[in-house]
């Protein structure tokens, strides 16, 4: 009935999501600015950030924009980088069934790491509509993201800077995301298989480069595409140890 | 001078960067709906599917950090760079900031720090 508590509460559990996504999105449009070498980036930090809405895919993009990659390779890539998305939607279906399409399509289109914990946390004051909240919720971060990488790129090509190494907060994002999926035990398994395939692979295939520079077809393929084959191959090819392994390491945290 | 169909799509062109938002941004959404549009009418996800969803991330992740110093490697040759001297501290401090603190942000703009201090100072 009354909409002003809920909407207050959207916005209070979106705060913390206001500083991060910000100041990330600043970074990721600063790198763009810096790096991509493509006119108004400003322009395109805000039409990439308001469509995908994806943090790692926003520091991916400018190395991709900078090697020309295919677009079969940034789709597969996506696909690595995005496909817990599909995993945060099947806790989800009960609560979206039935609404709007509109307003359906528009809480998927901005599901986010973020977005989708405050839902699923789900502190609607008593009563409140859970619908609005989430709207609510799902629109300010997703403004909040806009605004950092747009932020960003306006602030890296007017302020020209010493920005040599700053393309290395894409690494750190790499790292801060791997060293927290390692805290829980059985993700450590599959880590360690992203990194038994990927390493031959970067020694065979080299990082690959854009269709003008590329030497031959294996400087052209580039270790992504071989190391995602390989690993899904892997993963479903040994399905059963893996999990056997996986429970036979967390024996000592049960019982 | 251009020969017309001799072109190749520059990364910075105005139709690649359509093309790739279009693509980054459907995929994205795609990916998000998957679940939607397969289990909304509440049959339960293949077992299969479920089990590679759920530890694709973690490898993939991995993949990419290997990625990223394959990148180094080939843009900063380590012979000439003391031997990644920049890239393995600057590693260290995110990982370690992050084991600590917890605070993804923190530890990527410090990381980044150390690095751009790193190579535009004593390991150019």
């Amino acid at each position: 009935m009354n909409r002003k508590p809920v909407l207050k509460q959207a916005f209070i559990s979106s705060l913390p999501v206001l500083m991060g996504y910000t100041a990330m999105g600043f970074a990721a449009g600063v790198l763009l600015a810096a790096k991509s070498g493509i006119r108004l980036p400003a322009l395109w930090a805000f039409l990439t950030s308001a469509t995908s809405i994806s943090g790692a895919l926003q520091f991916m993009l400018v190395d991709w924009i900078r090697t020309a990659r295919p677009m079969l390779d940034v789709a597969l890539l996506t696909v690595c980088l995005n496909i817990r998305y599909s995993m945060y939607g099947l806790s989800l279906i009960e609560r979206f069934r039935g609404i709007p399409p509109a307003k359906k399509l528009y809480l998927i289109w901005s599901l986010t790491d973020e977005t989708y914990a405050l839902e699923v946390e789900n502190k609607v004051p008593p009563g409140g509509d859970s619908i609005l909240y989430c709207l609510t919720l799902a629109a300010l971060n997703h403004s909040y993201w806009i605004f950092g990488v747009t932020a960003g790129a306006l602030a890296g090509a007017a302020l020209p800077f010493p920005n040599k190494g700053i393309d290395f907060a894409m690494t750190a994002l790499f790292l801060v995301i791997l060293t927290d999926q390692c805290r829980e035990r059985r993700n450590r398994v599959y880590a360690a298989i992203g990194l038994l395939v990927s390493v031959p692979c970067a020694l065979i295939f080299g990082v690959g480069r854009g269709a003008e520079e590329a030497a031959s077809l294996k400087d052209r393929i580039g270790m992504l595409i071989p190391s995602i084959v390989l690993m899904l191959s892997v993963l479903v090819v040994f399905r059963g140890p893996l999990e056997k392994l996986e429970t036979w390491k967390n024996r000592g945290k049960k019982s | 001078m251009e020969k017309p169909g001799e072109e190749v799509m520059s990364g910075t062109s105005t139709e690649y960067l359509l093309l790739l938002t279009a693509v980054t941004a459907g995929v994205t959404f795609l990916l998000r709906a998957l679940p939607f549009i397969f289990f909304g009418t509440g049959k339960r996800p293949p077992a299969l599917i479920l089990s590679i969803g759920n530890v694709l991330s973690p490898a993939a992740i991995a993949m990419l950090v290997v990625y990223c110093f394959a990148c180094y490697v080939q843009d900063r040759p380590p012979v000439d760079h003391m031997f990644g001297l920049a890239e393995i501290l600057a590693s260290i401090v995110v990982v370690a900031l992050q084991l600590w603190k917890r605070n993804p942000l923190l530890s990527i703009l410090a990381g980044t720090a150390v690095y751009m201090t790193l190579v535009q100072t004593v390991v150019p």
